[in-house]
């Protein structure tokens, strides 16, 4: 026997072509299958429990920024897809070259150790160029400004009006170009975009239940 | 036929049996590298995983990260039928073309659950220059229309996971697809190279073999006749 037929696997026999037939078949649908969950996955975007306030809400503690566009982001701060808006966020304040102020309100839901939101995540939207993070303990001010969902932004124009509200990611925790951030820049930039929202994709947060009165829409 | 044209046969059959050997062996040797590496990949995956988002939340509520089980059985699925193929029916041209295909798919799979990461698409190009060992061609070819199709399908059903955005133009396909085929060209003509080395190599193989086996016979001979 020379080297090459040792090397050679013994030809299949009808049996054995039909199994391997059958089991590619089996692996490519099963593989297909999976992927396709996987993609619907990412592409649901959370559903949205409350409208988000028309403008900036008069009893909130967060301050907008005098003279210029404020952005809130409301992030869960142990969301793994929340990374990817944080990451999004970072560079969309990169391109708005200043015209944009960032507010960043963490989430803390009641009852959780002191070191609960002791996060990367944190941390890292902290080190946002101008962004200030601060604690919105059980979900007051989520409610207040119509966010139910980590990775929810915000964006109100100087006069407190609303020019945005959506997400910044293109999908479930997926860095890369999104048309959130392409429609805030617009705003920010030209004064217009093809849309005012876009879906967002995120962690439910842990929301307090608001009094109809205070509906500041 | 002449003696000079019958040694010439012999010796061209001899370096088509060595070239069809060293194919098979790097065949082989391929298939049983990327065996390895479909359990490397898929530990890896479970890692990134579980360290980059291990839990979904819902307020303070939380559960296993769907990311987690796409690592754990579709990772698993992926890698299943190339470790079968390349232990059941190593060098067998099926084998290399799944291996191929569940390599790109990984690329895919990683790029999910590392959240899009740049750096992660790398990965796409890493595993089109290690399936470049094989020395064939149309291998590559199988894992550019694997990306080609990831990507079209996901394209038309989620063009937002994609391009960023809703409606597309139809040419950005081809942008996505353009570097990925900058490689493979390049890739395919270095493995073509590679090829007609392995045959000149044979050819050399087979020439030193006859001079060997000529030298034996002659030197036989003259012994044969002093004794």
């Amino acid at each position: 026997m020379t080297v090459s037929e040792e090397m050679t696997p013994p030809p299949v026999t009808r049996v054995g072509q039909r199994f391997l037939v059958i089991a590619l078949a089996v692996w490519v649908a099963a593989l297909t299958g999976g992927f396709f969950a996987l993609w619907r996955y990412k592409a649901a975007a959370t559903d949205a429990d409350a409208e988000p306030s028309a403008r900036w809400p008069a009893d909130s503690t967060l301050r907008p920024a005098a003279g210029r566009a404020t952005l809130v982001l409301f992030a869960h701060p142990r969301c793994p897809c929340t990374h990817a808006s944080v990451t999004e966020l970072a560079r969309l304040v990169e391109r708005t070259n200043g015209s944009l102020a960032v507010r960043v309100a963490v989430v803390r839901p009641a009852d959780v150790p002191a070191d609960w939101d002791d996060t990367e995540l944190v941390a890292r939207a902290g080190a946002i160029p101008g962004a200030t993070v601060s604690w919105d303990d059980e979900g007051v001010e989520a409610a207040r400004f119509g966010a139910s969902a980590s990775g929810h932004a915000l964006v109100y124009d100087r006069e407190g009006r609303r020019i945005f509200s959506g997400g910044l990611t293109s999908s479930r925790g997926h860095e890369g170009e999104s048309f959130g951030s392409k429609r805030i820049l617009s705003m920010l930039t030209t004064g217009v975009a093809d849309r005012a929202d876009a879906p967002v994709f995120g962690c439910a947060l842990a929301v307090a239940a608001m009094p109809a009165e205070e509906d500041t829409r | 036929m002449s003696d000079a044209e019958a040694a010439v046969r012999v010796i061209l059959e001899r370096a088509a049996q060595r070239f069809q050997a060293s194919r098979q062996e790097l065949f082989v040797s391929m298939d049983r590298l990327f065996s390895f590496l479909m359990v490397g990949q898929w530990a890896f995956a479970l890692v990134l995983a579980a360290t980059v988002s291990p839990w979904a939340w819902a307020g303070k509520e939380k559960t296993v990260h769907p990311h987690v089980w796409a690592a754990l059985v579709l990772g698993a699925l992926l890698s299943s039928m190339p470790i079968a193929l390349a232990w059941l029916r190593p060098g067998w041209v099926v084998t290399r073309h799944v291996i191929a295909a569940a390599q790109m798919l990984w690329s895919a799979l990683l790029i999910h659950l590392s959240g899009g990461r740049i750096e992660t698409h790398f990965h796409v190009f890493g595993s089109l220059g290690i399936l470049a060992g094989y020395r064939d061609w149309p291998v590559l070819v199988t894992a550019t229309l694997v990306v080609a199709v990831e990507h079209f399908i996901r394209g038309i059903a989620w063009p937002e996971s994609v391009y960023g955005i809703v409606n597309p133009e139809w040419w950005r396909f081809l942008e996505h697809a353009f570097w990925v085929v900058f490689a493979v060209v390049f890739l395919g003509v270095l493995s073509r190279r590679g090829v007609r080395e392995m045959q000149a190599l044979a050819e050399r193989g087979a020439e030193l073999e006859a001079l060997a086996e000529g030298e034996w016979r002659r030197t036989s001979v003259v012994e044969r006749a002093a004794s």
